[in-house]
């Protein structure tokens, strides 16, 4: 009875990845290749508008300078030049390029001070991000995805979590237990993309010349398109402005 | 051929078919009472849900029928796969068994009530209608169902164990209340992935929506309950413990409360 429970499971398991395995190559638009002269976007995205009112100070225990005029998770913006942080940007509908390289050390989103620290990660689809919990005191880690089969773990001290995203999706993560920690990961299915820093600066490198569509996208600010062309081996500067709406 | 060679042949198809025969009948989804679950959804399925359940869970299982609208808790939005009763692990889509048994037990304390009054084979023939509104079904499959351990006693040791879990390690209180009156510090600011205010469990009422035998509420806990913000508590706890924690949470049943 147990060997044929066993046998079973495996047949189903079996079929399981067949089925998979054909629902990622039929997903995926991208395709490898060398890419000898590639060139270079380098950029800044900035937020123009007024800024909401001074919130919480996320460094205030770590004795970090802050430069940024907001403090409310949800818009970093920095005071030197308004460069907007945490804004993702990448290239869209490109079907050819570098090869995606998988992280072998996971990324890591912790739970720190009843924050998720980092708030945005973006990531290529098939890395595993490693979840955290840094506190003294339980969290949940609670995310509501389609594509990707979303979870909601309770966690304790010390405990990590490790999940694998296999699609690409923008994903938020919440803590039911602390109702204003969230953060996002956004899933893409190539190599070609870059958070911004907290001056709202990126770089994306190799690309094959051509002209492409670039998008940024913020949580709170959507999202804006730009057409910009990438010429071999050269460096292009392009900038995103965030207007008041 | 040499004889010997043919019976060996002979004995290797028996064995064959036998083991295949075997795996059909294990892979074909059979309830307690060998009623089988369609694969594909069937007019008599299409009938029953418009019939019984499209009134509630609406036309297209949005959760949005006629009925629906000042219910709380709401009908299920089937249309993201999310289903809170399952005996797979968290985030996973639910097994066919496991629909057909919230089906036919219903979920206490809602308005979802034991449809023991279709037939078993009406109610295996909903399950692939509820599948076909949620896109979730053909990316994914339900992992495998999670191991429950080997019951342990509900020694007095035991459930100063569970009772230490609920109120230390895992901090249950927060959400359901130091009495497990569903009324912990956390527990105003709930709400489910739909949107819709969510209320942690009572557990003094003991009309567990899962089942109310110590193994449902071992899975609950375990599983968490998807779309909602019950986690899944599947990686802090030894077997042993989730037993202790089981019967925790099972002795803040108050028999006055389960009257009402
Ligand atoms: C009177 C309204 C009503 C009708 C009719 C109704 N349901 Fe429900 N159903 C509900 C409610 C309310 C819930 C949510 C209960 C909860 O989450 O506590 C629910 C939940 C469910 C679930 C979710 C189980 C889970 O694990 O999350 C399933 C499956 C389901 N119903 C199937 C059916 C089927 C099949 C029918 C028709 C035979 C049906 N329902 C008819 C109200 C109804
Ligand atoms: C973030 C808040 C939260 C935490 C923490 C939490 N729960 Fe829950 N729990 C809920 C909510 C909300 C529900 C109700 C879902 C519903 O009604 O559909 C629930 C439901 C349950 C149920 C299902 C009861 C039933 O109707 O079948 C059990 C069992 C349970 N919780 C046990 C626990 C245990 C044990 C812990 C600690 C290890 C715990 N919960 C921690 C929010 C929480």
């Amino acid at each position: 009875m147990k060997l044929i429970y066993v046998l079973s499971v495996l047949f189903a398991f079996l079929c399981c990845n067949l089925i998979s395995s054909k629902d990622i190559l039929a997903d995926s638009k991208y395709s490898e290749t060398e890419v000898p002269d590639g060139g270079t976007i380098i950029g800044n995205v900035k937020y123009m508008g007024e800024l909401a009112a001074v919130g919480l100070n996320l460094y205030r225990d770590w004795e970090l300078s802050d430069t940024s005029k907001t403090t409310s998770e949800k818009l970093i913006c920095s005071k030197v030049n308004s460069g907007l942080k945490n804004a993702v940007v990448s290239l869209k509908d490109i079907t050819q390029g570098k090869k995606k390289i998988i992280p072998a050390i996971h990324p890591i989103i912790d739970q720190q001070n009843n924050y998720f620290i980092p708030h945005v990660i973006a990531i290529v689809s098939g890395t595993t991000v490693d979840f955290l919990n840094g506190d003294e005191q339980m969290h949940n880690i609670h995310t509501r995805s389609t594509r990707n089969q979303p979870f909601n773990f309770g966690t304790t001290y010390k405990q990590r979590i490790s999940k694998k995203f296999d699609y690409p999706e923008i994903i938020k993560i919440t803590c039911d237990l602390h109702k204003n920690a969230y953060a996002w990961i956004v899933v893409l299915d190539h190599p070609y993309f870059d958070a911004t820093d907290r001056n709202g600066y990126f770089e994306i490198c190799d690309i094959p010349p051509g002209t492409y569509t670039f998008q940024v996208w913020h949580e709170e600010l959507g999202t804006l398109e730009k057409e910009v062309t990438v010429h071999p081996k050269e460096t292009t500067t392009i900038e995103f402005v965030y207007s008041q709406n | 051929m040499k004889p010997k060679v043919l019976l060996n042949k002979v004995s290797f198809w028996c064995v064959t078919a036998v083991t295949s025969a075997a795996l059909m009948q294990s892979i074909a989804p059979v309830t307690a009472n060998e009623v089988k679950i369609p694969t594909e959804v069937t007019d008599l399925g299409k009938d029953t849900y418009k019939k019984y359940c499209s009134p509630c869970h609406g036309e297209e299982g949005k959760g949005d029928g006629p009925v629906a609208r000042s219910m709380l808790p709401k009908p299920r939005d089937f249309t993201r796969g999310a289903y809170k009763f399952r005996t797979t692990p968290s985030g996973s889509l639910p097994t066919d068994e496991d629909i057909y048994r919230t089906v036919s037990f219903g979920v206490p304390n809602s308005t979802m009530i034991p449809w023991d009054i279709l037939t078993e084979e009406q109610r295996a023939s909903v399950i692939p209608v509820l599948k076909s509104f949620s896109e979730a079904f053909e990316v994914r499959k339900p992992d495998a169902p999670v191991e429950v351990g080997l019951r342990v006693r509900p020694t007095e040791k035991c459930l100063a164990e569970g009772k230490k879990i609920y109120e230390e390690k895992l901090e249950c209180w927060k959400c359901h209340g130091i009495e497990g009156r569903g009324d912990g510090p956390s527990a105003a600011e709930q709400e489910d992935d739909f949107g819709f205010p969510i209320k942690p469990f009572d557990f003094t009422t003991g009309k567990f929506k899962g089942g109310n035998s110590p193994q449902d509420v071992y899975l609950r806990f375990t599983t968490g309950l998807n779309g909602t913000p019950m986690p899944s508590f599947a990686k802090e706890l030894t077997d042993e413990e989730r037993w202790c924690l089981t019967y925790y949470v099972m002795s803040l049943i108050k028999p006055e409360e389960t009257k009402k």
